[in-house]
């Protein structure tokens, strides 16, 4: 196998984050972590990771926030972000539009929990896009 | 005519007296007799029965009957009097009738010439009663009129929303004092201002204005959130407009219900973030368990034997199923506090099918289920919140494959009927008995039967769709074999081209 990828993993739950690293270590993937939006940004900004796995409720800025700026940073923009969601993603990404006044533009959503399959099916694709 | 006419009769002259007595008598008539004026004055103002006629003799010794005239002038207005003259003299009769006598008889006269006069007497005397009963009908409906219109006013004065009337050209006719404070206007008087001169919010006149060219519709509500507010601090009222019409069907105005729903509002936008605080501090260690379950049974965690295995597998089903509950329950109290739209919008229900069928795919191959997919072409659009419906879907899609038997079929029927859209979800399934049925959309209801035991399930599922349903003006029905199937077909208002 060629240098792993790095993915970025962002929730504010250690156990969580734990979960899914495991999982993506699993498939051989390297994983970072950060346990809120401001320190999720500032491992993008040192690491550059492949991929970014980021909680929408955290404290510290919220997922969305955190995704909103990345898109609009054109250094980062490219980097492909999937959204984990707790409630109906549909639903409360439209509500938050609505009530932000900004886009969310994730390149994919996921529901927790997730289940470990799933998760590395999505990973892949979004990391084959780039 | 004559029967019961009551009758007093003046003369000093028996003869005259008695003839008079006994022809109209036979009428039917109930006659009283007195020979002078003094003693017929005193039965008139005395006496608590009226006369509907007087015959009255005109000489008389004693006062006479002139005098009787004038002494009835302001005691009984309504008194018909015939004077009965001696000598026929026109001039006697014309001074009489000046005085107020309307008719007379000369002496002698024949019973029918009598029975003539006093019946054309009596026919006066009807008429001016019903004129009497007329007027007296007229004053009192007046007085009801005004009393009513007090009344009413009262009520809408004191009345909390506030009221707003306009004629046909939207100039404000009526408003009471809760109207111009709800609608901070200051510079009152504003009857006869139009309405859009008065009130800051457009969205307030827009809505009279529609509401006044609703000529087709004959009836109509138009229901608006306005914010009219200019001064400091946010409030919100919810303007009903509907228009005024006349017997006809054609506008006559508008009336305008105003209610201050501020504290409404506030109270569900805390109940609204209530309930997500709620879901996420329940529903983060769920997953987290969950989640870990699932790296030690995938063996990330190290290999772990097949017994453990299965029990991880079902402690992650007992996990999911509370999961599935806090979902329910939130849903639950989202359509309870009516904040279950969130979003609506111009969608093809075709789409949002096909897509959570492709979600339930996996599922239902598990248990060998057959998805078939039935979908007419180019069906309207239906005005639509996509995550509702993805909901409402998934629910009814996901009971289907619950309830079905191992290698049974689901088929999904979507057509256009009347101005409805029409959903069919049938299953090969287990099916509901007959005493079931009604309960199904209960909350919490779930059929407990040998072959329903091992489905997990929260109750919840079918209230939601309805919730779901009936949030969007549709409704939903249930058709059921024991053994057989189910079939549920949902009806969602298209929108007009």
């Amino acid at each position: 196998m060629e240098k792993a990828i790095k993915i970025l993993v962002v929730d504010d739950d250690p156990d969580f984050v734990e979960s899914v690293k495991m999982m993506l270590e699993d498939r051989g993937y390297e994983v970072i972590t950060a346990y809120d939006g401001i320190e999720g940004l500032q491992k993008v900004k040192e690491s550059f990771p492949g991929l970014i796995i980021l909680d929408v409720m955290m404290p510290n800025k919220d997922g969305y926030a955190v995704c909103h700026e990345l898109k609009s940073d054109p250094q980062y923009s490219r980097i492909p972000i999937l959204l984990l969601t707790a409630v109906v993603s549909e639903m409360s990404k439209t509500t938050y539009t609505h009530r932000m006044g900004m886009e969310v533009e994730a390149d994919d959503y996921i529901d927790k929990p997730v289940e470990p399959s799933e998760l590395v099916k999505r990973a892949e694709i979004l990391l084959q896009k780039i | 005519m004559l029967k019961d006419a009551k009758i007093l009769v003046i003369d000093d002259e028996a003869v005259i007296r008695d003839g008079c007595f006994r022809i109209l008598v036979r009428d039917g008539c109930r006659v009283k007799t007195v020979e002078n004026g003094e003693a017929g004055l005193k039965l008139i103002t005395a006496e608590k029965e009226t006369f509907d006629v007087l015959l009255l003799d005109l000489m008389m010794p004693g006062i006479s009957g002139m005098e009787v005239l004038d002494a009835l002038r302001g005691v009984d207005d309504n008194l018909i009097v015939v004077v009965i003259t001696g000598y026929a003299t026109v001039e006697l009769a014309v001074e009489a009738m000046k005085k107020g006598a309307y008719d007379f008889i000369a002496k002698p006269f024949t019973p029918d010439q009598l029975r003539i006069v006093v019946k054309r007497a009596m026919e006066r005397r009807i008429l001016q009663r019903e004129a009497e009963n007329l007027r007296k009908e007229k004053e009192k409906s007046l007085k009801d009129i005004a009393y009513e219109k007090s009344r009413v006013s009262t009520i809408i004065n004191f009345m909390v929303d506030g009221v707003l009337v306009t004629d046909r050209e939207s100039l404000i006719v009526l408003h009471n004092p809760a109207a111009t404070r709800l609608l901070e206007i200051e510079s009152l008087p504003i009857i006869n201002k139009p309405l859009s001169q008065c009130i800051n919010d457009n969205n307030l006149a827009d809505a009279v204005d529609a509401a006044l060219n609703a000529e087709e519709s004959m009836y109509l509500e138009i229901s608006r959130e306005i914010s009219p507010c200019k001064g400091e601090g946010v409030f919100f009222l919810r303007a009903d407009v509907a228009p005024v019409l006349d017997e006809e069907g054609r506008v006559m105005g508008s009336v305008t219900v105003l209610h201050d729903i501020t504290q409404e509002k506030e109270l569900n936008r805390m109940k609204s973030d209530f309930l997500t605080m709620v879901s996420h501090e329940l529903r983060a260690p769920i997953s987290a368990i969950q989640q870990q379950l699932s790296v030690i049974q995938e063996g990330m965690a190290g290999s772990i034997t097949a017994k453990q295995k299965n029990m991880l597998i079902r402690a992650k089903e007992r996990t999911k199923g509370i999961l599935d509950l806090i979902n329910d329950l939130l849903n639950v109290s989202k359509i309870d506090s009516g904040i279950v739209v969130q979003h609506k919008e111009l969608i093809e229900l075709e789409d949002v099918i096909e897509r959570t069928c492709q979600l339930m795919e996996p599922e239902a191959e598990a248990k060998g289920i057959k998805l078939s997919m039935e979908i007419n072409k180019s069906l309207p659009l239906i005005k639509a919140d996509k995550g509702n419906m993805e909901e409402l879907f998934i629910n009814l899609i996901g009971n289907a494959v619950k309830y079905n038997l191992k290698d049974g079929s689901i088929n999904i029927r979507v057509l256009r009927e009347g101005e409805s859209l029409r959903v069919d979800v049938s299953d090969t399934g287990i099916g509901i008995s007959e005493k079931d049925i009604p309960r199904i959309f209960d909350r919490f209801y779930r059929v407990k039967d040998n072959q329903t035991r091992m489905i997990v399930g929260t109750g919840l599922g079918l209230p939601i769709a309805k919730g779901i349903v009936e949030a969007h003006h549709g409704s939903i029905q249930t058709n059921s074999k024991e053994g057989k199937g189910t079939t549920v077909t949902v009806f969602l208002p298209c929108e007009k081209e």
